[in-house]
């Protein structure tokens, strides 16, 4: 039995805390929260809204299944496992987009239940086959007549104003929301945000003027908070908001809408048909044959080989890719298929840190899942030429990512790395596959290699669990 | 007339100085809760016109009902 761990991302709302234990997922419901949690049960909300599956299971258990753990846990419930925890700094626009209408529909459809959301964080939000979840149940509460919508400042920053960056601005939200665990500050968007933006009437109720009051409130001894105090929002101007913020967001698409390198990658990649035949048979074979639950896809492009391996067996796969036009297609695949593929935003030479709180708050890519297989298609040479990442350090690095997998070794005769190539001196005199071979060789056993195009790729099929 | 903008104003006061508590963990901005105070106060005006609004059509619809000669209110919602 492994040692209890509260989860160190689950401190800021007094109401709970998540615990891993044995493998298995449990969330603590606090004395001063058990109110709102028994109306929400004796009411059959939370019921309902997980047959609706708007909210992860939560079956009640006895709270000495936890022992001491020193938290006040008046009640305990187990939430299943979900396959991988993602953050929205690592989403691709689709992927924001879906999550806040997926929030905003909740919170309209808890209101109905005469419920209401505390606040309005990304990160409670996570994907499931293909579609939005909401895993914490402490976030529901039961809704008192005029009260303000609590969360919209933290909606704004962690959905409204990434959506915006990209939709109004062309920049896609992931490295700023990654230095900024809080999303896209109010007062930082409206800054950058041109003159004519402002003449929206939308943008000028969620952007402009809330910066402007709050810098005006700041300057004021109670901080503007006691004038607020007196005020309600009745329902009605509730919904209002929360219906108006939805037709905004459906609208909004990405405002780089050009081709992206890879976004096209299927129409222009530079294999023949008969080739992509051969890649598409190994990749099916090694999953037949591995049957992971949990497989990474690194450089997943558009999804097409992820959904390959679901469909030979796989159960979740987790794509990677720092393309955002073709992570776009991949989220729109994955969203259409309700697949359980989630294509996220990594830049594999900078991956997601640990960070936040302690530096435990947010765990990295590495700490945060372990898969029990890998494919890196077409992927290699983008770390070892285009990032001129040591060849022995990148081969340890996948090797280290999963027990089994396949790596495509892409030849430097090949067109796609003489393009590389073409504007800069080639300073890599052992990417060669039998530097490649070796080093693999050194760590794990080489199941199979085949040949799956012209220009010579070699898919390599590795293990290192025997 | 001067009993209609009496309660509205009384209603007003009321509205606007009654307590909400904020009731969070979480800092909920006082930009976004400003902003929010006039979304409401519009809201609730806009309720209060609507509501005051069927209540002065009521009112002259009953008194021109009552100028028409007998029946023929009558006749004209039931033709039979």
């Amino acid at each position: 039995m492994t040692a209890l761990e509260i989860d160190p991302g689950s401190f800021r709302d007094p109401a709970g805390r998540v615990v891993h234990l044995g493998g298995r997922i449990y969330r603590t419901i606090a004395e001063s929260a058990a109110g709102d949690y028994e109306f929400l049960s004796r009411r059959g909300v939370l019921d309902r809204l997980r047959d609706e599956g708007w909210i992860v299971p939560a079956e009640e258990v006895n709270a000495a299944i936890l022992g001491d753990t020193g938290l006040a846990a008046h009640r305990v419930v187990e939430h299943p496992c979900l396959p991988f925890i993602s953050y929205p700094y690592e989403w691709p626009f689709g992927a924001l987009k879906a999550a806040a209408l997926f929030h905003l529909d909740l919170h309209l459809r808890a209101l109905d239940e005469g419920v209401t959301l505390s606040d309005a964080s990304a990160y409670n939000v996570q994907f499931r086959a293909g579609r939005p979840v909401f895993i914490d149940l402490l976030s529901l509460r039961r809704y008192r007549e005029g009260e303000f919508w609590l969360g919209h400042r933290q909606f704004c920053e962690q959905f409204l104003n990434p959506l915006l960056l990209r939709a109004y601005l062309g920049v896609p939200h992931n490295a700023w929301f990654r230095g900024n665990l809080e999303g896209i500050p109010t007062a930082d968007l409206a800054r950058l945000l041109p003159r004519w933006r402002v003449l929206s009437w939308r943008v000028l109720l969620h952007v402009v003027l809330p910066g402007r009051f709050q810098a005006q409130a700041a300057g004021r001894t109670d901080g503007g908070a006691g004038g607020v105090k007196r005020r309600q929002l009745p329902l009605p101007a509730l919904r209002g908001m929360l219906k108006q913020l939805r037709s905004w967001i459906a609208t909004l698409e990405p405002g780089d809408s050009t081709a992206t390198v890879w976004g096209n990658y299927e129409e222009t990649h530079t294999y023949a048909e008969p080739e992509e035949q051969a890649k598409r048979r190994m990749v099916a074979e090694f999953v037949a044959h591995a049957k992971p639950n949990l497989m990474w896809d690194l450089g997943c492009n558009t999804g097409a080989y992820s959904a390959l391996a679901l469909e030979a067996g796989a159960g979740t796969v987790v794509g990677f890719d720092f393309d955002q036009g073709a992570l776009e297609r991949a989220f729109a695949r994955t969203s259409r298929g309700r697949l359980d593929f989630l294509p996220l935003f990594l830049d594999a030479a900078n991956p997601s840190p640990d960070q936040g709180w302690n530096g435990t708050e947010r765990m990295g890519f590495g700490r945060r899942a372990t898969a029990d297989a890998l494919m890196a298609l077409a992927f290699e040479h983008h770390l070892a030429i285009g990032r001129n990442i040591p060849m022995d350090q990148l081969v340890s690095w996948l090797i280290r990512l999963a027990p089994c997998g396949l790596i495509e070794f892409v030849q430097k005769s090949d067109p796609t790395v003489q393009r590389m190539l073409s504007l800069r001196d080639d300073i890599f005199p052992d990417y060669t596959e039998e530097v490649f071979a070796a080093l693999l060789a050194r760590q794990a056993r080489i199941v199979r290699v085949d040949t799956v195009s012209a220009a010579g790729r070699r898919l390599y099929w590795y293990d290192r669990s025997r | 007339m001067r009993c209609i903008g009496t309660t509205l104003g009384l209603g007003s006061v009321i509205y606007l100085t009654s307590f909400s508590s904020a009731y969070a963990y979480l800092d909920p901005g006082t930009g976004s809760m400003l902003i929010q105070g006039v979304i409401g106060a519009i809201v609730g005006g806009w309720v209060a016109a609507r509501l005051y609004w069927g209540k002065l059509r009521d009112f002259f619809a009953s008194r021109s009902a009552k100028g028409l000669p007998k029946g023929n209110a009558a006749d004209s919602r039931d033709p039979q």
